[in-house]
């Protein structure tokens, strides 16, 4: 599939009397990272769910592939993941169980669940339900969610956030991993992501790009 | 669509047999019910038995609000919602598997239910156990239908507890009405053959075309 372009132009949302995002206008081209960078309440998490298509801009657009990203085809979301702060998961279920739903409603019947969760640390724990998971955790489990159908577009919100050492070491090497091949936008408050992936670095402050 | 809803609506039972969450306060509530109204009720034979007919219908669609409020409860802990607006699924596939799990949580609050309030009301004889069991199946299609439908609208609101059932209720006054009429039909009173039953599936196809054109926008932003 052709990974899509992002273009969000003149765009803003508004909830209530709050402007979280002004005027905002971003494209990324395909295969491109870029890290958001910017304080709490900047507007991070508002951009990448316009870019998502889980929020409507209250003006201007918010595009993927050229195609308005609230209304995009099944087959433009196959290829769009997004982690955001909560890990998107059912906490009822086992880590196991939350990726085979994932893996059923992507259409993925070869997925490799045990390697997947090997691959992220929690092999040991798959069979666990995730509401005794540890914030870290979490996040291990939602990055191998997002990554597990091979996204063309992969949004991450704060992906760092509760991670350890170990962790960290992770998620860096699967935006290596990405880099080049995938369309990447990372919102984070680690200022050094985008010299150790080589990636664009775009500032927001106050709902306002830099 | 339909292997994606079963697999959501799977999901929902699996979490209900696990906790226990819904199923449980529905079945204490519509118990409660029957076993109060029939002591308020006892000694008065003559309106007894369309009383207690109205009673059931009355006590079903309020235990399924109670069941509606916890629609999407699982989905916002860690906001799974997002994840199933962004698979490649048809939108409408969210709803029809909750409505599915609300249909389903309803069916095995009636199989406990609809006993005791035979036992209770009609040890001398009662309505023909069938029809009043067909016209509970496309009922409970219908609440799950319009209730799921609601719970979406309601969704993004603070006062979503308060505003369910406001936007439920009066969606569901016609299955009251045609399911109470069905209930009269099967002591034998004359009400139109089967123009309740009618009436009740027609309702549920309305509201599934109803809500499978609008779903898209419903579970959006």
């Amino acid at each position: 599939m052709e990974p899509p372009v992002v273009t969000l132009t003149e765009c803003s949302k508004r909830f209530g009397d709050r402007l979280a995002l002004r005027k905002a206008t971003l494209t990324i081209a395909a295969g491109e990272t870029i890290v958001l960078l910017g304080p709490n309440g900047a507007g991070k998490s508002t951009l990448l769910r316009l870019v998502a298509g889980l929020l409507r801009p209250t003006a201007g657009s918010a595009q993927i592939a050229g195609v308005d990203a609230t209304s995009a085809p099944r087959s433009l979301r196959a290829g769009i993941a997004y982690a955001g702060h909560r890990s998107q998961l059912y906490r009822g279920l086992t880590a196991r169980e939350n990726l085979e739903l994932h893996a059923r409603l992507q259409g993925q019947r070869d997925l490799d669940i045990t390697a997947l969760l090997n691959h992220v640390g929690l092999g040991d724990r798959a069979d666990e339900y995730i509401d005794g998971f540890s914030r870290g955790m979490l996040q291990r489990l939602a990055l191998a969610r997002a990554t597990a159908h091979q996204p063309a577009l992969l949004l991450l919100d704060e992906p760092a956030s509760g991670l350890d050492a170990d962790g960290r070491l992770l998620l860096d090497a699967t935006l290596r991993a990405g880099l080049g091949t995938r369309t990447q936008l990372v919102a984070s408050h680690d200022d050094g992501l985008p010299a150790r992936l080589g990636a664009r670095a775009v500032h927001l402050n106050a709902g306002s790009l830099a | 669509m339909i292997p994606a809803a079963l697999a959501i609506a799977r999901v929902k039972f699996v979490l209900e047999l696990r906790r226990r969450e819904v199923i449980f306060a529905m079945l204490l509530f519509i118990a409660a019910t029957i076993v109060i109204v029939h002591f308020a009720l006892s000694g008065d034979t003559g309106a007894g038995s369309r009383a207690a007919a109205g009673m059931l219908w009355a006590a079903v669609v309020f235990t399924a609000v109670l069941g509606l409020l916890r629609t999407f409860a699982a989905e916002q802990e860690e906001g799974a919602l997002d994840a199933l607006l962004l698979a490649p699924i048809d939108r409408a596939a969210i709803w029809i598997g909750a409505a599915l799990a609300q249909f389903g949580f309803l069916v095995v609050v009636e199989v406990v239910a609809v006993p005791v309030w035979w036992v209770l009301f009609f040890q001398a004889g009662g309505p023909s156990i069938g029809t009043v069991v067909v016209a509970l199946l496309l009922a409970n299609i219908g609440i799950a239908l319009v209730g799921t439908l609601a719970a979406a609208l309601a969704l993004g609101a603070r006062t979503r507890d308060v505003l369910l059932p406001v936007l439920v209720l009066p969606l569901v006054i016609p299955i009251v009405l045609a399911g109470v009429t069905a209930t009269y039909g099967a002591f034998g009173e004359e009400v139109g053959g089967l123009r309740p039953l009618g009436f009740l599936a027609l309702y549920d196809l309305v509201f599934v075309a109803l809500a499978w054109g609008t779903s898209e926008h419903l579970l959006g932003d």
